[in-house]
Order: C-alpha cells, then structure tokens, then sequence
C-alpha cells in the first residue's frame, strides 16, 4: 500500500520535469532574423564567473564594439543573490542579475546573435568582488570599484530573464526557472535601440523592485549621424527602490510603497548619490552620448541635464526616431533614449529627472566638464 | 488578542527565536512528535477557481511543527537508501542536504537539531512522511490551514500581510530558526506555516501552474480575497509552482498530514 502511493508520487513528479514546445524554424522577414531553436532548462555544475562575455560592463560604462558586421555574442549573467548599498546607511538584500543593481549592460550590435545563459544561483553564495578568470570586463569593474559594497547572501526563489531587445516565445525562452538550474537560449537583436532587461517571474513588480533589471544597448548597424563627433559615451538607468526598515539592520522590500508607488529612493546607476561621488566627466566642446533607460518598475522620468540641451535625441535608441533641441525627454517605466548633448563650457552640469519629487528621492547626478581641449 | 501578537511577531522574529530555542531547549516534549487535528470546513483558493466558491476541505492531522533536521536525521538512519551518497539522481538534485557536516552528522553545533530540514526534495519529503505513516498535505490542506488565524480587524490582517511579505523578500536561508520561534500559528496551533521557510504539498504544481506561473501578469489574474492576504499568498503559490520535484532549497522543508482514519492519529492530539 504504501509502496504504490510511492510510486504514483513518484509519477506524478516525473510528469512534470518539463516536456518540450515546438518552436518555429528560423526565418527572415524585413531583413530580420526570427524562429529561435527551443530553450535548454539543465542543471549544471557551474562555479564560475556570474557575467561572462566580452561586451559586457559595469555601469555606466560601455564598451566599444570593435568587429565589422555581425557577430556571434556568448554571454552569461547568473542570479544572485547580494546584500548592497543603495544610499547612505540603507542596505538590502538584493535579487540581481550579476550582482549589482542594476544588471551588467550588455552592448551589441543590430543583427547580433546572442547566445545567453543564465544559472539561478540564488540557493548559494557567489562572490563578485574577486576578479575570476574568464569573466566579463564587468567583474573587473566591479572588483576595481565596488560601489554598492556586496555581501554574498542566499535566498533561493524562482527567476527568469525577459530581454526587451529580443523577439522570442516568452512562454519558452523567458520561462522561469527555479533555483539551481540553468537555461540557455538565443535571440537575435533585430532591432537598434536601448532596451531593459528584467525578471519576469511573479510578482513582477516585487521581482523588478528587489533589483532584477539592467539594459542591452543595440547599436545601429549604420550608427547614428553624429557617431564620428562623439567624445565621450554613458550609460545611465533610473530606477526606483522600495525600501522599509527591516527586523534587523538591513532594509527589506515595502510592499505598500511599491503597490502605491511611494519608492524610498529614486536613482541613476542603482545608488542614491553614486553619480554625484562619482561623477561622469567631460571636457568643454565635446559630444557627449547617454544611453539613458528607465528601468521603473513602475516610474516615468522627466529626463533633463541642468545647463545643457540635448542637440539629438533618439527615441528609444532607433535611429529612425530622432528629434532635436530637447530640454527634457519623456521616458515611461521600461522606456529609453539616446540622447546627444555638447558641452557648452567648463563647469557642473546636473543629470536630473525634472519630476522633482523623484529628484529629491535621489535621481539627479553630475557631469563634471574640465576645460576645453585641443583636436 | 492572539492576533494583536501575530502582528508583532514577524517584526520581533530575531528576539522570538532566541527565546523559541530556549523554550524548546528546556522543554523535553518533543513538539515535532504532535499532530493537530484540523476540523473540516472551506476556504476561498486564490488560483482562478469558480468565483466565489469556497473550497471544502475534509478533515485531516497535520504535523503541529515542521520537520526538523533531528528527524530526519533519524528518518535515513532507519531508511539508507535516502542518505545524501545513497539517494538516487533521480529522486533529488545535487544539493540534497547540502548544509549537513556529514551525511550522517548534520553538526547540529551549527545548524540546530530543532530547525526545520531543508534541502529536501519533495521525494524525500513524500518518502519520509509515507515512513510515518502519513502523507505530504495537498496544496489545499496546507492552504486552509495556513488561512485558519483569528484577525480582529482587515487592518490587522492587512498588516500581518505586509509583513509576510516583507518576510518573502528577506527570507535568509542561511539561518533559519528552531521550529516553534516564529510564535506564529493558526487557531488550532499549528506552527509557523508562515516566516519560517516554505513547505512541499502534495501537488503542488495544480494543473493551471504553467499557465499561471510563467506570466508577469499571473499575480493580478489570481482571485483577490479583497485584502493584500491573497497577494502574499501568490508569492507562495508562485513560488511553489516554479519548484520540480527534485528540486532542494535553503528554504523549502515540509510536514506531514495524515488521514482521519489513520490509527496512530488519536495520540498526541491537540484538539
């Protein structure tokens, strides 16, 4: 009797390992490339670096695409979990891809094959602040400059990763995946822009609060007009925490901020006054490119930098959608610009999300401009 | 006023610990050997059953604690072929009671005879609780349960829920507490279903998981009980739904349930 309900037990669990999808053969249509081979869910004996893959950063870094047409990207950006600075005196236990908040930024060309995987490692504890062999140039940003003070940490929950710069079955390639296993999957970066990356696991908006953002910057394959004027590139994410004071020292998710959309702090580059102790830096008479992206979860930014105008903006990053002479540019949760502005003189410049509440929550930032140099 | 209590406990769950531990140190009853009987009645499931139905539920024993690392160290010394080098790759994944010293000494020095067994995967937790003479509860057991606790108002209710959740978003897997610490328990004693770790059921993938578990959208397609209760029960039904049967976490344990006409059920009772 007992070896029979065992069994059932048993094939009931068996039932449900995961049975393939068919998915479509590949494709193109107006020059793009659609109809990925099927996702792989394994379990791996993965102990390596989080982030791997050449083109892959740390914020608000981004770095140069240096091949001529396309090319076969592999990248991998594991969950984990970490206890991080977010602004003075207020840590929290983070759910993150890579190890920060946000994620690594991934920069990769229109046309690029990407091959991703991804390990949910949040039932162990991973740390980023060593440079590792074989990892990205992001861990090696990290390890140089570990602004947001990472603690390993453990708290094993389900994830899984949406690339808005992908065009895939979500129901099989951003299908979630529980702790200790792997996916792998590609896409295709059919289209040019700035494009969020997040956890798409319920409740998203907790998921997405915790720190389970980033952003992949797609390059145009023909760039931009002004590309051959550009001095100096940025990436730089707004974000909103959630944040209440927990039963210890450490901050934890407030759910009734976040249902009523009250953040504690509002942020670039993950941390309340990281680009003010870091600023961007400049020189007087040069263009100057942000890749800015609203990651939300649930915000609009007012996008403004005090003491300039944006002489090109590209909504979303596409090189279609150019406007110009832009004080402030519009940016809904998950939305993005490419924005270019020229350095009027020597001095302070203030990144700023002109909603002013946000700004006083903390999402304003400086670009530091040095004296005009010689060509 | 029990209630009153519950509110506070979440927030108080580092002080309770400690005196949890001490409490269960210096009581020689065994509270993990207890089964409470749980009288039948119905409750309202957040997955998108017939709105408005209430879900009947028979009635049944369920273990007044979790399993605890004692217990089931007890389990695979009678059961060798669920030791951490026996068990089969079938059955569990690689980290099968990973955070024991050695597979047949847990080092309760660091990890505690009195905390809950964790790193379990539901074969393990299925075969330990048909060893007892029981079963795992059904999703819907372990639910109604769970949902058994004597609010005095919405607001208290709401307010317990917002620690919930906070609790789901700082759960540290690394330290857990005895069994019992959480002072949390529904109105016929039963114990820390919730701030503690999170437990198997015996299905607990219902037929709508993929469907449901998969979507950025599912929490706001789940019924809403009209209070926030219902939102942080979908971050457990969510997160159970995501778990494979050989799946074994830092946070996920279980307890057993047992029919009503099982013969051993009458001892021990609290009624």
């Amino acid at each position: 009797m007992k070896v029979s309900k065992l069994m059932l037990s048993t094939l009931f669990g068996l039932l449900f390992t995961g049975l393939a999808l068919a998915q479509t053969a590949e494709y193109t249509l107006d020059g793009m490339t659609f109809g990925m081979p099927e996702a792989e869910v394994f379990t791996e004996d993965y102990d390596g670096p989080p982030v791997v893959g050449e083109y892959v950063t740390m914020l608000p870094n981004l770095k140069p695409l240096d091949y001529e047409g396309n090319k076969h990207h592999e990248v991998r950006i594991d969950i984990i979990v970490q206890e991080i600075e977010v602004a003075e005196g207020v840590r929290y236990r983070a759910w993150t891809f890579g190890g920060t908040v946000p994620g690594p930024v991934l920069h990769v060309k229109e046309g690029d094959r990407i091959t991703f995987y991804m390990k949910n490692r949040s039932d162990e504890e991973v740390t980023i602040t060593e440079p590792s062999k074989g990892g990205s140039p992001f861990m090696q940003q990290v390890a140089e400059n570990n602004y947001q003070k990472n603690k390993p940490g453990i708290m094993p929950m389900p994830h899984s990763m949406d690339f808005h710069a992908g065009t895939v079955a979500k129901d099989d390639k951003w299908r979630t995946i529980g702790p200790g296993e792997t996916i792998k999957f590609d896409w295709i970066a059919n289209y040019a822009g700035s494009y969020i990356y997040h956890c798409g696991t319920p409740s998203v908006l907790m998921h997405t609060a915790m720190g389970q953002h980033g952003v992949v910057v797609v390059s145009p394959k023909d760039g931009y007009p002004t590309d051959y004027e550009v001095d100096r590139e940025y990436v730089v994410v707004q974000s909103e925490y959630y944040l209440e004071k927990g039963p210890g020292e450490l901050y934890q998710y407030d759910f009734e901020g976040a249902s009523n959309r009250q953040p504690s702090h509002v942020v670039f580059n993950g941390h309340q006054t990281i680009m003010h102790d870091q600023p961007l830096k400049a020189n007087a008479g040069e263009r100057v490119r942000f890749h800015f992206s609203n990651n939300g979860p649930s915000g609009t930014s007012s996008f403004h930098v005090i003491g300039g105008i944006f002489d090109r903006v590209w909504i979303e990053g596409h090189p279609f959608n150019e406007m110009r002479g832009m004080q402030t540019v519009l940016v809904g949760a998950s939305g993005s610009a490419t924005l270019d502005m020229i350095v009027p003189e020597e001095g302070k410049y203030i990144l700023i999300d002109h909603e002013f509440a946000d700004a006083e929550l903390g999402a304003t930032g400086t670009l530091k401009a040095g004296p005009k140099q010689e060509k | 006023m029990r209630s009153q209590k519950n509110i506070h406990r979440l927030k108080n769950w580092a002080l309770t610990g400690i005196v949890g531990l001490l409490v269960s140190l210096l009581n020689p009853v065994m509270a993990q050997q207890e089964r409470v009987l749980i009288p039948a009645g119905s409750f309202h499931s957040i997955l998108p059953e017939v709105k408005g139905e209430p879900i009947s539920v028979d009635s049944f024993y369920i273990d007044k604690t979790a399993v605890t690392n004692e217990d089931f160290l007890a389990f695979i010394q009678e059961n060798e072929n669920w030791q951490r080098e026996k068990v089969p790759a079938v059955f569990t994944a690689q980290n099968y009671l990973q955070h024991w010293q050695e597979s047949l000494n847990p080092g309760f020095d660091k990890i505690g005879e009195n905390r809950p067994v964790t790193h379990v995967s539901w074969f393990a937790a299925n075969a330990y609780c048909s060893d007892k003479g029981g079963r795992l509860p059904t999703l819907n057991e372990w639910e109604y349960s769970a949902q058994l606790m004597d609010f005095e108002s919405i607001q208290e209710m709401n307010r317990f829920s917002t620690e919930l959740i906070g609790w789901y978003s700082s759960v540290d897997a690394k330290n857990t507490k005895a069994v019992g610490s959480t002072q949390i328990q529904n109105r016929h004693g039963v114990q820390d279903q919730f701030g503690l770790i999170m437990e198997w059921v015996e299905d607990y993938k219902p037929i709508i998981a993929d469907e449901l578990s998969l979507d950025c959208g599912t929490v706001g397609r789940l019924q809403q009980l009209g209070n926030i209760y219902s939102y942080a029960a979908s971050i457990r039904y969510i997160t159970r739904m995501s778990f494979n049967p050989k799946t074994t976490t830092g946070m996920v344990g279980f307890r057993c349930a047992y029919n009503i006409d099982h013969p051993e059920s009458s001892s021990n009772t609290q009624l």
